[in-house]
């Protein structure tokens, strides 16, 4: 038993880098807001409101894992009718799949600081790779929590039709879709 | 309805050129919205987003005018979390209990042929007011599928410093330099 638990030990910090720090997503400091074109006129926006997840992050080796899971439930966009439409079977289909999911591994960094994310996300019960990039980064010293906080902006353009959402395309709505994430995590 | 009716009046009491045709159009509440952008602790950037409570456009493509009418009810604003639109609120920041409202009024439109490209009005927030220009990322219009209406807007950006209107609470770890961000679509009366 001993020998066992050793031996796990011992894998596990071999495949961990030396000082990975777990941080854990601020959400109220976390966000993923879309924007689609609304018949090239004006851009459409909405949010997801509810949301979870964890970051394993390590600068000195610049490696870093993210997993974070969102509530399409919460969806988010001012006009109730169109969350509606959003989480029914045209779209979302909340009732199938009330949660998107983004796991990303593929850490970036230019100097100290993320430079991008690549990863998988996961709705619709499909999974397609999506990279995340930063706009900005950075971490620093939360007066609140007396803690190290990282996070940025990072943003993305997807085909939402990768994930068989394809309601509308036929009349004009679009298929690309930008992403405009705010992440902060607070170290654990 | 009354307003409106209101806006026509005055509309007419304007001097018009010859080929000049006003038209008047209503801002689609689903379809305009105010969202804003503040930096927080120089890593993220904190967004929230107001309805359009009122607005009329006036657009005058042919000659160039346009006048434009925007009320936002500061009580309605909507960042996803509660806590924080409570924070927002407060004296120190939206003061909704005594300022309620928001408006821009702006009567100084450019234009780049027949699309609108920038707009300089007076913004008036917690009842101070100053100047702000929106400039177009994209305009256009297309007939409204439903309504059988034209429908004219776009997306509009600015920026101001809160601190200008009093709203300081939380500098400088959250920014003064506020970035507005605009969806505006008005269907043609």
């Amino acid at each position: 038993m001993h020998k066992l638990l050793a031996a796990s030990a011992l894998s596990l910090a071999a495949v961990l880098p030396a000082q990975a720090n777990t941080y854990t997503i601020d959400p109220t400091h976390t966000f993923v807001t879309y924007e689609i074109s609304h018949f090239g006129t004006s851009t459409n926006r909405g949010r997801f409101d509810r949301k979870e997840g964890t970051v394993q992050f390590d600068r000195a080796a610049r490696t870093g894992k993210v997993e974070i899971s969102f509530d399409l439930t919460a969806i988010n966009t001012g006009v109730a009718p169109l969350d509606k439409h959003l989480q029914s079977a045209d779209f979302f289909d909340t009732a199938k799949h009330p949660s998107a999911r983004f796991v990303g591994d593929r850490f970036v960094f230019n100097g100290d600081k993320v430079a991008e994310v690549g990863g998988t996300l996961t709705m619709l019960g499909k999974s397609a790779p999506v990279t995340l990039k930063a706009t900005q980064f950075n971490c620093y010293m939360n007066p609140f929590f007396k803690r190290e906080v990282c996070g940025g902006d990072f943003e993305t353009t997807v085909k939402r039709s990768q994930w068989g959402m394809t309601w509308g395309l036929n009349m004009g709505v679009q298929d690309e879709v930008r992403l405009l994430i705010q992440v902060e995590a607070i170290k654990q | 309805m009354k307003r409106l009716g209101a806006w026509a009046a005055l509309a007419f009491a304007l001097p018009c050129g010859a080929v000049a045709e006003p038209v008047v159009y209503r801002l689609d509440p689903e379809h305009s919205f105010v969202h804003f952008e503040v930096l927080h602790f120089g890593t993220s950037t904190l967004r929230g987003r107001f309805g359009v409570q009122e607005g009329l456009v006036e657009l005058d493509r042919a000659a160039g005018r346009g006048y434009a009418l925007v009320r936002i009810d500061t009580a309605r604003v909507d960042t996803g979390l509660p806590a924080f639109d409570a924070r927002l609120r407060q004296p120190d920041l939206l003061a909704s209990d005594t300022h309620p409202q928001a408006t821009f009024v702006a009567s100084s439109f450019s234009f780049d042929g027949d699309k609108v490209r920038a707009v300089r009005g007076e913004f008036t927030l917690r009842g101070v007011s100053q100047g702000v220009e929106l400039r177009a990322l994209r305009f256009g219009c297309h007939p409204h599928p439903q309504l059988q209406r034209e429908v004219c807007g776009g997306d509009f950006e600015g920026e101001l410093r809160r601190a200008d209107f009093g709203a300081s609470f939380g500098m400088p770890f959250v920014a003064n330099r506020v970035r507005l961000v605009l969806q505006a679509e008005g269907i043609r009366q």
